[in-house]
């Protein structure tokens, strides 16, 4: 059975088309992350599954319900779908307390006074808001809110929890816990969720599955490893992690499905496995050495350095023009000395 | 409730477009009659009524001088202040901008009282005190146009300066301070980058103070009329009161009139949008302050020297008159008494006045504000068809001057068969017709601050739209409905230009009242009254004040 599953999805403002032929299914306590550049369809994708966007054709199913049609006509209004979600702006009421924002969808609800206070609760605690209940919800920072609207989106026992970029208004430092946090709690609670946002990085290291959106299609869904080392479109390896585009052709298949790539400056690559007729070899920069220790070797020259921390990046001259190259902080090289790049056939991946 | 949102915007359209482009129709069909002006619809047509407006360039003449002089003054004290307030470190600045709202509630009628009383010849309090100390003439004589021009010009001084100092602070301190940065001293930063960035400003600031001018009517009416002063506005109450009145050549003049402020108010928008740099991006910068050192108590003198004669001289002098039997700053001669405030009570058609204005005051913003409330979320909140037409025919009234209105509404009602002139009724209708664009601005203000995403939020948690509006929509809808019912009151108990028109024997209100009074009957009843509408009027704004601060401040 499946939680969440979009049929064939269009959605149109006037002649512009946001969303075109979208579909895909999400599993019970699954996190599957839309991500794409603004303006991709993403976000509105996750508005029509909440009814909040009305589609143009298609159809969205939500346990098994049909909640939107376009035929036979079906519209189950917003307020029925029993979906929840977080919005970008947190949405948090100003003129009530933390205590009244969370307990709102369980008093539409008609839920006894009780069994409102002890689910607020509880729900206050596994976000540690706990102590700030009785709080007017107007003067909290940013990270509170967040808080308190993921609190008030799971305290009524959602089947589906929708998130529409979260995080982007939190700084760097409190991105990163609140990751960490929102997986945990997903992960404890098993809530299907359906996650929006434009950070690659956030998409891979939360999800189960993601889904990669451009122009309003979907460009390719998979777990994040195979977003990440087997992207099917320039776009993705392009949008996703760091990546270098080499041009070139083919040249020879061998028995064994490897492939040997041109450059169109002559370097030959070889690569495991991919099209015959691809134009273009994506390598990530992470997984380029600076030593002839992989089976492609070619001769360079670093030309510049620029040392990030967690890691460094070089800039490397070769013959087909400049590489990225990313390596650990411990290997430090100096700019102007003569290299040897290399890498593994298997991470080259032939678009 | 699907048949109800079908259906509630044509219905609307109809009400309010009727209410709007009704009296409006009427003043155009009047202003082509060249028959009888009495006979209804016109028996003959022609444009004559229009080119007779030509053959009298003096009351023009008289227009464009008041307008010219009193935006020239506006400006500068728009300017002055506004400089002062936003450039400057002067003590207790915060406080002094607060207090730039005043002088516009004070009303260019109430000004116009207070500064006959106190500069009118011969028994002006002040032109009382200067031959007090041996001089021979006056003063001032404020019976004159530089007399209306002066108190035309500090009311619309805070409308400037609300305009001109909004250009100030949308003016980003970095462009200013890259300037410096890069080599030009103080004076070249102040040419070349800060005027060029806030001349669009003051110049849509002066366009827009102009037009306003042109259809002013209380000042000219009560410093103007005396000496047979007259400018378009008061040239067309007077051609109603002339037997047979002249309704035709009144609406040609009218209609005129609007339409050069249309475009001088178009002109202004034009340059607002278009030639401002400083407001593209829409925020607010608070540029730092300048040093202004030893300067700074002069400046802090000049920038309450304005509150002073725009709002506390005026109030004193009204209060002083009011109650003494015979005005005058002698104090030898004083005799105090609450004479004036009884007779202001008590007269047979004062007394009720008062009344009637409350009760209009009450209704019209009672009824008011809930459908002004809906017509603002259906124009700014949703996507039904003919929302933008809607916004355009609400906003009509505000393009065209209040008496001209009046004029328009007085024909419409007099020639329909429906007994509604001279009644309380029509004067409700009328004001209600007369404040949409005031009421449609205050509450889009707050709907379009109410992030959309706070109703959606309430839906998506299970609430119906009833349960959204009751539990989310309103309650952060309410301070600004309050200040739109608050808004609206304070404009109906001022009201002047629709009232003189459409006021009959048994529907008196305040502000015609009040110069009927002080044309025919005492100065020192005429300031009681005054008095006690701006106490009316100033109690309203304390509590709008109060409200405002909920609005934009802390919690709770």
């Amino acid at each position: 059975m499946t939680r969440i599953e979009v049929v064939d999805l269009a959605v149109r403002y006037g002649d512009t088309t946001a969303v075109d032929s979208v579909s895909f299914a999400i599993a019970p306590g699954e996190l599957v992350t839309l991500l794409g550049p603004s303006g991709c369809g993403k976000t509105t994708t996750l508005r029509a599954i909440a009814g909040l966007e009305t589609p143009h054709s298609g159809s969205i199913h939500l346990n098994g319900d049909t909640v939107w049609s376009a035929r036979p006509k079906r519209n189950i209004p917003a307020e029925k779908r029993g979906v929840s979600m977080v919005f970008q702006s947190y949405a948090i009421w100003p003129h009530m307390t933390v205590f009244e924002n969370v307990a709102y969808g369980l008093r539409v609800r008609g839920t006894s006074a009780a069994d409102i206070r002890d689910n607020v609760a509880r729900v206050l605690d596994m976000v540690q808001m706990g102590a700030y209940a009785d709080r007017p919800s107007s003067n909290l920072s940013g990270g509170q809110q967040q808080r308190v609207a993921v609190a008030r989106a799971i305290a009524f026992s959602p089947t589906v929890v929708l998130f529409d970029e979260p995080l982007s208004n939190l700084d760097a430092k409190l991105r990163a816990e609140m990751r960490v946090e929102l997986r945990e709690l997903q992960r404890r609670l098993d809530i299907t969720s359906l996650y929006v946002t434009h950070d690659q990085e956030e998409a891979l290291a939360i999800s189960d599955r993601v889904i990669v959106m451009n122009g309003g299609r979907i460009e390719q869904i998979g777990s994040p490893e195979d977003i990440y080392n087997r992207p099917v479109s320039r776009f993705v390896a392009d949008f996703v992690g760091s990546a270098n585009m080499i041009e070139g052709h083919v040249t020879s298949v061998n028995g064994d499905g490897s492939l040997v790539f041109q450059t169109n400056a002559g370097s030959l690559i070889h690569a495991a496995a991919g099209k015959r007729d691809s134009t273009t070899l994506a390598l990530r920069s992470s997984y380029i050495h600076l030593r002839p220790d992989e089976a492609n070797t070619i001769a360079g020259t670093i030309h510049r350095r620029m040392f990030h921390g967690d890691f460094i990046q070089y800039v490397i001259d070769w013959p087909d023009g400049q590489l990225i190259v990313r390596r650990p902080p411990t290997e430090l090289l100096e700019e102007g000395s003569a290299i040897t790049v290399s890498f593994a056939p298997e991470y080259c991946v032939l678009l | 409730m699907r048949d109800l949102r079908v259906w509630i915007v044509p219905i609307l359209l109809l009400v309010v477009g009727a209410l709007v482009l009704y009296p409006l129709a009427f003043l155009i069909t009047e202003s082509l009659n060249i028959g009888d002006p009495q006979i209804f619809p016109p028996e003959e047509w022609g444009a004559g009524n229009y080119l007779e407006l030509i053959q009298e360039p003096r009351v023009i003449g008289n227009t464009l001088l008041v307008a010219s002089i009193a935006t020239v003054l506006a400006v500068l004290f728009g300017f002055i202040q506004a400089w002062i307030l936003t450039r400057t470190q002067i003590p207790g600045r915060d406080r002094l901008e607060r207090l730039m709202e005043l002088p516009y509630y004070m009303t260019p009628l109430i000004g116009a009282l207070a500064w006959g009383v106190l500069l009118g010849p011969k028994t002006g309090l002040g032109n009382q005190a200067w031959r007090a100390f041996g001089f021979n003439s006056d003063f001032f004589n404020i019976y004159s146009p530089q007399g209306i021009a002066w108190v035309m010009a500090l009311f619309e001084g805070t409308v400037a300066f609300v305009m001109i100092s909004a250009a100030m602070k949308s003016m980003d301190p970095s462009l200013e301070e890259s300037s410096r940065v890069l080599g030009a001293g103080k004076l070249r930063t102040a040419l070349r980058i800060t005027l060029p960035m806030v001349a669009p400003g003051v110049l849509s600031a002066t366009i827009f103070v102009f037009a306003e001018m042109l259809g002013s009517f209380a000042a000219a009416f009560v410093l103007g009329i005396p000496g047979r002063f007259y400018v378009v506005t008061t040239a067309i109450w007077e051609s109603t009161l002339s037997y047979p009145p002249d309704y035709g050549h009144a609406a040609a003049m009218g209609l005129s009139l609007s339409g050069a402020m249309v475009v001088t108010l178009g002109l202004a928008r034009v340059i607002m949008r278009h030639g401002s740099y400083a407001t593209i991006t829409g925020k607010a910068f608070r540029p730092r302050p300048m040093e202004v050192g030893a300067l700074r108590y002069p400046l802090m003198g000049i920038a309450w020297g304005y509150i002073v004669v725009a709002v506390i001289l005026p109030l004193a002098a009204l209060t002083l008159t009011s109650f003494q039997k015979f005005a005058t700053v002698i104090i030898p001669q004083m005799q105090f008494t609450l004479a004036n405030f009884r007779t202001a009570f008590s007269l047979g058609s004062i007394g009720p006045a008062f009344a009637n204005s409350m009760i209009l005051g009450v209704s019209v913003s009672t009824l008011g504000v809930p459908v002004i409330g809906v017509l603002a979320w259906i124009i700014y909140r949703t996507t039904m068809p003919g929302r933008v037409l809607m916004e355009y025919v609400v906003m009509i009234p505000q393009a065209v001057p209040r008496l001209v209105f009046g004029l328009g509404l007085l024909w419409a009602w007099i020639n329909i068969p429906i007994p509604l002139y001279g009644t309380l009724w029509l004067l409700g209708i009328a004001y209600f017709t007369v404040f949409l664009p005031l009421g449609l601005r205050t509450i889009a203000g707050v709907v379009l601050q109410v992030d959309k995403s706070l109703e959606e939020c309430a839906r998506v948690c299970g609430a119906s739209w009833l349960q959204q509006m009751r539990t989310v929509t309103l309650p952060l809808l309410r301070p600004g409905l309050v200040a739109a019912w608050l808004l609206i009151f304070i404009a109906s108990v001022r009201e002047l230009g629709v009232s003189v028109f459409l006021m009959g024997p048994n529907s008196k209100v305040i502000a015609p009242s009040i110069v009927s009074s002080w044309l025919s009957a005492s100065s020192e009843l005429s300031a009681a009254m005054a008095l006690l509408q701006t106490v009316m009027v100033f109690i309203a704004v304390a509590i709008l004040f109060r409200v405002a601060r909920t609005v934009t401040g802390a919690p709770g």
